[in-house]
């Protein structure tokens, strides 16, 4: 899209910027220029994984006074529980590279990275 | 990430190279350092142990550390807690202090041993090595907190440990615990030892500590959804 009519869009920005028709349409506060990092946001909201264990084994605590060699079944539910939210992590975590619109967050701030914005005239 | 960039680098080793602190590129691989590796013929896994088998006749591998050894005396849970118990890079002070450690658990065990009846003298434990570990096993916490922050207050929330920190959390209550809440002037062998075997009959401060946080967890319970992982 930019690339195609580069000129032709450097012309149309200056023409919204510009005082000389009226007033501007556009009044940037900073350059409109791509940043150098993209901010790390969460879109998704995730839930807690594992809290079914996590009460059973604080029930069975509460019940024989936090002594845990009576509470191995619920302990050994618990790490299982752990061990595979913790696969499922990282598979979803792997998926989320390749599929959807958009780049994640910091797979996007390392390409911006290679191309930073010129501070000084080299 | 760190794979897609270590296929962009080539095997290079830098001009300078920097005796301490030295960083190895991501390119370099790990030594593998057990014997029993070597002695497989060829009944593993077969695709993927003979891959790795290949990668590491091509890639580089890094040199092996001074902390890790291929006999049978060695043990990674007892170098990491000896790295732990050192300061200022004294080694030796630390090797000294677990080998005494061990040698005084050993000398009270078989103590027990010959004073016990025969009926229970297959009940008792001589060997401190087993001690040890079920000593940090039993001193691990299943569950650990952690401040989370919502709505403007802080929260104390119960949440899952890795395996790794709840063996360094045994480790370190273990270290602290010898070295501020006893007699000055015991020696620090003999105030491991006392924490070691009192930690493998359930007693003792560090015991105490991990059901105190167990507690705490337990009372905070209400707020494990205010995790989100």
């Amino acid at each position: 899209m930019a690339a195609q009519g580069g000129v032709a869009f450097q012309e149309k920005v200056s023409r919204l910027v510009s005082r000389q028709n009226g007033k501007p349409v556009l009044k940037p506060s900073r350059a409109l220029a791509l940043g150098d990092t993209v901010s790390n946001r969460n879109p998704k909201k995730r839930e807690a994984t594992c809290i079914t264990e996590i009460s059973v084994l604080m029930a069975c605590w509460k019940q024989n006074n936090f002594v845990d060699s009576l509470c191995c079944n619920e302990t050994n539910a618990f790490y299982t529980c752990v061990a595979k939210a913790q696969a499922a992590m990282k598979n979803n975590s792997g998926q989320s590279n390749i599929q959807g619109g958009r780049l994640p967050p910091k797979q996007a701030t390392i390409l911006l990275k290679r191309y930073p914005n010129q501070r000084s005239e080299i | 990430m760190a794979a897609s960039l270590s296929g962009l680098l080539k095997p290079w080793t830098p001009r300078v190279f920097l005796v301490r602190w030295s960083r190895y590129n991501p390119y370099y691989l790990e030594p593998e350092v057990r014997k029993e590796a070597y002695s497989q013929p060829e009944s593993e896994l077969s695709a993927e142990e003979k891959e790795q088998r290949e990668l590491k006749m091509i890639r580089p591998i890094k040199a092996a550390a001074s902390g890790v050894t291929s006999s049978v005396f060695s043990d990674p849970v007892l170098s990491k807690f000896i790295n732990m118990m050192m300061e200022h890079g004294n080694k030796v002070l630390a090797r000294e202090i677990m080998t005494q450690t061990l040698e005084n658990i050993k000398k009270k065990q078989v103590e027990k041993y010959h004073k016990a009846p025969e009926g229970q003298k297959e009940e008792i434990e001589c060997n401190p090595y087993t001690i040890f570990h079920q000593a940090l096993k039993n001193c691990q916490p299943v569950v650990g907190l952690e401040s989370i922050r919502k709505g403007g207050k802080i929260y104390q929330v119960p949440i899952p440990l890795s395996d790794k920190r709840r063996s360094f959390l045994a480790m370190k209550w273990l270290i602290t615990e010898c070295r501020d809440n006893k007699h000055r002037r015991t020696h620090m062998y003999e105030k491991l030892s006392q924490e070691v075997m009192s930690a493998f009959v359930h007693e003792g401060n560090v015991i105490r500590k991990k059901n105190e946080l167990h507690k705490m967890a337990e009372s905070n319970r209400a707020y494990a959804h205010y995790r989100w992982w």
